[in-house]
Order: C-alpha cells, then sequence, then structure tokens
C-alpha cells in the first residue's frame, strides 16, 4: 500500500535505483500508518555514502596539521632532510587512509521511522534517530563546501543539547532531499497521530496555519538593513582576534620590516611621544572604529541575505554570506518568545526577536533568532504568527529597595576587586595626581546608582491573561514573554538579606531558558510574591483543567486505542517500572 | 500515612476559579522523616572528620617546624568547637525549614536556611521519577525522591528523608497521575 504513493515521488530528480523503494515497501511493518503521507522521496531510504568530494574536502582540511607537524622542520635551516620526508611518509601512511577508511565506513539512510547513520572505522557506531525525536534539520554551506557545491546536514533533537548526528558532506540537492524526506516522514506521522486521536492536540492548536503547504515569506532583510543591524553591533572580538594572532607573528619579520621603513615610522613615533593624551584618545578612537567595522562585517556574514518562511507549521529561514546556514523553528516546539534591544536600537526602535526552544544548539543556549533586526511593529507581527499573544498595557513594578540591594551588590563587588588592586598597586605605577590608578575607579560609584536606579526602571512584570511578561536589563533590554502552557516549575525565593526587607523573588522555569538571562523577578514584595506565584500556578491549573475536561468530553479517554498509546508512553516517562526494584539498587 | 495514598488535602481541588492557594503555611506542610537528621549529621561528622585530621596533620607539621603550640591548639580547638556546632545546630535547621505536600494536581515545597525556596511543581510537568537511597539512608530505611522537569533551573528537585514507602508511594501516585492524564501533549 505504501509502495505506490513513494513510487509515484518525483523520481526523475532521485538517483536511486527502482529496488530502493521495493525494499523499504517489504521491510515498513508499520506501513499502513505512513500510506497516506504525501509521497516520501525514496531515494535516501538505501544506506547513502557521502559526496566524493568528501575526501577532498576532508584531505584539504587536514592540510593544516600537516603543516603544523612540519613547522618545527621547516623553519629550522639545519634539520635533516629526512625528518620532514619521515613526518610527510606517517602522514601519508596514517592520515589518507583514514580519510578513505571513513569515508568508506559512514553511510546514513533514512526510513520512515528513523534516521540510521553508522560510522567508525575502528569503534562501529550504528545511531539511529526516530523521526519524531528530530526538531531541527539544519543545512550548513561554508565557503569551501559552496565553491565544491557541497552542504552539511545537521539533525537536531529534543532532549540532547548539541547536534545529534552531521552529516558532512553531501551535494546540495542530496541535503535538500534529506530534509524534505525527513519533515514528509514527520508530518506523516503527525497526520497518523491526530487522526488517530480525536482529541485536538495542543500542537495544532498553537500552530493555527499548519495546513498551509507553500511556504509563505514573513520576513526578509535587505543588504542595507543587514549592514544597518550591523552598525548597531559593536564588537571588539575580531580585534582581540587579530591581536592575539599578531603575537604569533615572528617578531623578528617585523623588527625588519620595521627598519626598512624607518624614517616613516619615525615621524608617527615622535607625533605620539610629544602629545600621549592624543595618541590615548587616537587609540581608543580606532579601536572603537575597528570593533564598529567588524562588528558591520560579522553582522553581514551571519545574516546577509535573511529570509524567515511560514512553512506550514514550521519557521524556516536562510541567512549567512561566506556559510548559509538553513535552519527551521517548529512552532509547536516553541517555549517563550524574547524581545531584545540594547539602549542605542532602542533610541531607534530596533529589535531583535528570538524564540526559546528546547535542546538545540548550546551555544543559542536554546534561543533562536527569528528576526535580528526589526522594528517594534515587525516584531509584534512575527511573534504574532509564531505564538499569538496580547501584551499587557500595564506592567507592575518591582518594590524600589531593589534600587538599594542592587547598589550596594556592585558597590560589594568593585570594592572587592579594587582593595587588593589598590594594595599591591605598585609605587611606581600610573598614578594621576599621585592617587594610585585603582582609587580613581571610585569615580564610577555615581554611575552604579545611576545603573541602580534604570535597573529598578526597567524591570517590571505582569502576569497577563494569556501569560507572564517580564522586562529586564540595562545595557541590554530582555522582555520575556512566557505562555501559561509553557510554564514549568513556579518558585519564589528569598535570600537572608531580601527577608530582612520583606522581598521575595519569583521565578517561573520554562524549558531550556538560559543560564545567563532568565527571567526571575527581583525584590518584589514577599506578600505579592507569594499571591504571585498562587496567581501564575492557577491560571496553569484553570487552563490544564479546562483543557482535561474538553478532552473527556469530546473523546472517551478509554479507547483501546488511547490505553495503547499510554502504554507506549509509560516506559519513557517513567524508567521505573516496577515499584521495589529501585530500594534494591 | 503512607498505607493508603500520599494525596492529600482534598480542599485545594474544591478552591474557587482561578487563584489556588499552593503555597501554604509552613505548618501546613508535610515534614520529613526525623531521622534525615541523623542521617545528615553522620555524613557532617565523616566529612569534618577527613577536614579536621588533616588541619591536625598540618598543626602538628607545623608544631615540628617550631610554630607556637598554644597558637596551633587554640585554632584547632576552635575548628573543632565550630564543627561541632554546625554538626549540631544545621542539620536541626535545614530540617525544620523543609516541608511538603503532594496536591491533587502539584507538588508543593519549601525549603533552605539561609535562601528559603518555595515551590510548586505541577504533577503534570514531571518527566520522570526516581527513588533512590544511599548507604546511611538504608539504615534508617529513608528513601529520596528525584523529581525531573524539562524546566532548566529546577530539572531536578530532590525531597530527601521520606520514608522508603512514602517516596514510592508518591512515586506510584504520580505515574498513576501521568497515565490517567487523557492530554497527549508535546510539551518540549
Amino acid at each position: 500500500m505504501a509502495a505506490p504513493s513513494s513510487d509515484s515521488s518525483p523520481a526523475g530528480s532521485s538517483v536511486h535505483d527502482p529496488s530502493a523503494s521495493e525494499s523499504t515497501a517489504a521491510n515498513g511493518p508499520s506501513g499502513d500508518s505512513s500510506s497516506d503521507s504525501p509521497a516520501p522521496l525514496g531515494a535516501v531510504r538505501e544506506p547513502q555514502r557521502l559526496h566524493p568530494l568528501t575526501l577532498f574536502v576532508r584531505l584539504l582540511t587536514s592540510l593544516p596539521a600537516l603543516a603544523l607537524v612540519l613547522l618545527p622542520t621547516l623553519t629550522n635551516d639545519d634539520a635533516q632532510v629526512w625528518l620532514p620526508l619521515f613526518f610527510g611518509a606517517v602522514y601519508g601512511l596514517v592520515a589518507l587512509p583514514a580519510i578513505v577508511l571513513q569515508y568508506l565506513r559512514f553511510s546514513y539512510r533514512i526510513t520512515p521511522q528513523q534516521i540510521v547513520i553508522q560510522s567508525g572505522v575502528l569503534k562501529r557506531q550504528n545511531r539511529s534517530i526516530p523521526i519524531e525525536r528530530v526538531q531541527n534539520v539544519e543545512i550548513e554551506r561554508q565557503l569551501l563546501a559552496r565553491l565544491l557545491g557541497l552542504a552539511k546536514v545537521r539533525v537536531e533533537t529534543a532532549g540532547s543539547a548539541s547536534t545529534e548526528a552531521s552529516i558532512e558532506y553531501v551535494s546540495v540537492q542530496q541535503a535538500q532531499k534529506i530534509r524534505s524526506s525527513v519533515r514528509a516522514f514527520q508530518r506523516a506521522d503527525e497526520d497518523a497521530q491526530s487522526s488517530r486521536d480525536a482529541t485536538p492536540s495542543e500542537a495544532n492548536a498553537t500552530a493555527p496555519n499548519a495546513p498551509t503547504s507553500s511556504p509563505r515569506t514573513l520576513f526578509s532583510m535587505s543588504l542595507r538593513h543587514v549592514l544597518l543591524a550591523g552598525a548597531f553591533r559593536f564588537s571588539l572580538f575580531y580585534l582581540a582576534l587579530i591581536f592575539s594572532v599578531l603575537q604569533f607573528v615572528d617578531p623578528e619579520t617585523l623588527t625588519n620590516w620595521l627598519l626598512l621603513s624607518q624614517d616613516r615610522i619615525d615621524v608617527i613615533v615622535d607625533a605620539m611621544y610629544q602629545s600621549p593624551v592624543i595618541t590615548a584618545l587616537g587609540t581608543v578612537v580606532v579601536a572603537a572604529l575597528l570593533g564598529w567595522l567588524s562588528g558591520i562585517l560579522l553582522t553581514l556574514n551571519r545574516y546577509y541575505g535573511f529570509t524567515l518562511w511560514l512553512d506550514g507549521g514550521k519557521l524556516r529561514k536562510r541567512h549567512g554570506l561566506f556559510t548559509v546556514t538553513e535552519g527551521t523553528i517548529p512552532l509547536a516546539k516553541v517555549q517563550v518568545l524574547i524581545v531584545q534591544t540594547t539602549p542605542l536600537m532602542r533610541l531607534f526602535g530596533w529589535h531583535t526577536l528570538e524564540v526559546q526552544t528546547m535542546g538545540l544548539n548550546t551555544d543559542q543556549q536554546g534561543q533562536r533568532v527569528v528576526a535580528p533586526f526589526a522594528k517594534w511593529e515587525t516584531v509584534m507581527r512575527l511573534a504574532d504568527h509564531v505564538r499569538p499573544m496580547e501584551m499587557p498595557d500595564t506592567f507592575d513594578r518591582v518594590s524600589p529597595l531593589t534600587i538599594r540591594r542592587h547598589f550596594l551588590r556592585r558597590l560589594g563587588v568593585l570594592l572587592a576587586a579594587l582593595a587588593p588592586a589598590a594594595y599591591f598597586w605598585p609605587h611606581d605605577w600610573w598614578a594621576p595626581y599621585d592617587v594610585a590608578l585603582p582609587w580613581w575607579s571610585l569615580l564610577v560609584i555615581p554611575a552604579l546608582g545611576v545603573a541602580a536606579y534604570l535597573h529598578y526602571h526597567y524591570h517590571r512584570f505582569a502576569i497577563h491573561h494569556d501569560g507572564l511578561y517580564v522586562r529586564r536589563g540595562v545595557l541590554r533590554h530582555y522582555l520575556w514573554m512566557i505562555p501559561i502552557n509553557r510554564y514549568q516549575v513556579a518558585y519564589a525565593t528569598d535570600s537572608l538579606l531580601q527577608r530582612r526587607l520583606n522581598l521575595k523573588t519569583l521565578f517561573v522555569d520554562t524549558a531550556g531558558a538560559s543560564a545567563f538571562a532568565y527571567p526571575d523577578i527581583v525584590d518584589v514584595e514577599a506578600d505579592t510574591a507569594d499571591d504571585a506565584v498562587d496567581t501564575i500556578y492557577g491560571q496553569f491549573h484553570t487552563l490544564y483543567r479546562a483543557m482535561v475536561s474538553e478532552a473527556k468530553h469530546s473523546a472517551s479517554p478509554t479507547t483501546p486505542l488511547d490505553l495503547r498509546q499510554a502504554a507506549a508512553a509509560v516506559p519513557r516517562a517513567l524508567p521505573l517500572p516496577n515499584p521495589t526494584d529501585s530500594s534494591r539498587a | 500515612m503512607a498505607s493508603s495514598s500520599a494525596v492529600s488535602s482534598p480542599d485545594a481541588s474544591s478552591a474557587p476559579d482561578g487563584v489556588r492557594r499552593a503555597l501554604l503555611p509552613t505548618s501546613r506542610l508535610t515534614a520529613l522523616e526525623a531521622d534525615l537528621q541523623s542521617v545528615w549529621r553522620i555524613k557532617l561528622c565523616l566529612l569534618h572528620t577527613v577536614v579536621f585530621l588533616t588541619a591536625l596533620f598540618f598543626g602538628i607539621t607545623q608544631w615540628f617546624s617550631g610554630a607556637n603550640g598554644a597558637v596551633i591548639l587554640s585554632v584547632l580547638g576552635g575548628l573543632l568547637l565550630l564543627m561541632t556546632l554546625y554538626i549540631v545546630f544545621w542539620p536541626r535547621w535545614r530540617y525544620q525549614a523543609w516541608g511538603y505536600d503532594l496536591h491533587e494536581d502539584e507538588l508543593v515545597l519549601e525549603h533552605g536556611v539561609i535562601t528559603h525556596v518555595r515551590s510548586v511543581v505541577p504533577l503534570r510537568r514531571i518527566q520522570h521519577l526516581d527513588v533512590s537511597q544511599d548507604l546511611f539512608e538504608r539504615e534508617f530505611d529513608l528513601g529520596r525522591l528525584v523529581i525531573h522537569t524539562a524546566g532548566t533551573r529546577s530539572s531536578d528537585v530532590v525531597i530527601p528523608g521520606l520514608p522508603l514507602t512514602t517516596a514510592e508511594q508518591i512515586r506510584d501516585d504520580v505515574k498513576q497521575y501521568i497515565l490517567d492524564d487523557p492530554l497527549t501533549e508535546d510539551v518540549l
């Protein structure tokens, strides 16, 4: 039953032999669940090799290692000739066969149930990823890969923080085929699921336009827009990188070069000695300019051609100049919406929209950029597509006592850093007006006060009818929008110092929250905080009580199918089937 | 209490719409087993013995290399006194701060001496539960309930010092709750 539909797939574009679809039809045990699937592509069901050019790429990327191995012998004139030859031979005997063997032993295939990847030369690894656990199939194309028409496919799953599997490299068409077949299988799976249980699942409720098949462009950035975004992003990262690389430059060549251009340099050196203040200012300006420029370049490289589509229940995006990244964000997996901005961006009305999901890359802390740089109205329009939420009109403030606490805490940090620095500051080091430099940092104390006030000013929260809204941050403003059905655990905590001021910290945990910036509401009056936790949990409880009673009314929960489904879900949810076995452990 | 069901406080289910008094005053929460203090004290004793022996060894080497014996003795004595006070009082305070209650749809916890934490864990959000028991807890027939949720900050919530049967009862009740849940929701 499944075979004819998979045979009618766009076979003209696929490279496989006809036996592939026959074999899958034979070994597909639960074929009836995927029978009404929209013609999954059969080309990737048989074990596939990587693209042959992978060999070339791997060889090329391993060359720096060879250079590193040979470096001591190459730079040393009196080294014996046989030494580099020996290293080269070892390299040829070990690395080259390793690359070839790795290539030969790597295979992948995608079935309606799972992605199977076999790899490893000395230690064979057979990894299978269930299709329904796949969160995201990302296609990444770095510069070299793009020149050769290759792409890297990264498979990400829920539950694991990092990329679950990476297939590098395949041709671009093959990469797209992998992704579309994973999607087709997932869709078939979801269709089967939703037709099986009559209860309206939440995934459909949160994605109202799930059945639309043609992708719709939601947001895109022109070159001008990207450059503008870069202009707001100040990055000293690459500057630091350049200087750290400069450290490795052979100083002798540098001195030689300086000697050659002696007279030209002399003028500059003289000018520098004559006016140290201008030199210092100039250095700062140049550093700022470089940081500004590198911010623009970084942004350009990252977000060039940023396009966001709505494709069924998923957001798809593609961006990048040298490395083109394509990714998807399933709307049903979005936990929290996060709007970020900096004071400068805010002045001109620019914001960044991110969504928090679970189990994606750790380097993004489970947060995915939906719109890197957009006006408030655009951000709200996009947020409406991702997760319709109604911004509350009024926000509550935290207790003003937070100003004092914030100020004293920062002051404590400053003094703790300053005291040892001032104590150990050598007498002949820089001390303007006979005051050691560390003491001068006390001048920032008023700034700490201002910062504490601004912290209070921007820190607001609202418990709205559709979720919790938290605003916070001085140098980086955050706005978290947490829908009720994404609440996890609600907390009210009070530390020793907070207890004296009758304050509490309020926090609602979410899945995939960042470890650095999370929406805790610090220093609320104790009674307000306790009431807030009750209200927040009450919202959650009311919502789920309504959903449960609806589910009970619309379908009798004791149909045999449901029971089987529930039984299938148990081992994953509760790993201890026997109530007594843990006590003997 | 462990004989029938650990679910308590039926009035929580019949609360008026919306606001539920999930965070009850401490006096109404269930306390842990008092034996837990002994478990904590034994563990602290072991730890502090190691620390004190290290300090003692260091003191003796200092004494042999000519340091003032009285100073060493008083430092060691002070350390011993502080450790004893800590072992006597800290477990008691910690125990007094702890309370939990399993309601119909949620688990309410309260703990912490210096930083006081009150939390509400919706049973619906529990991904899985473990009951574990270490060597000392086994002597007192205590169990520890480890609750895993998907939340980042609270990925595992631990209730120490339950009677083993209670811990297992709670685990089974929550398991039953999840099984009986008519919603098939894909949260993550």
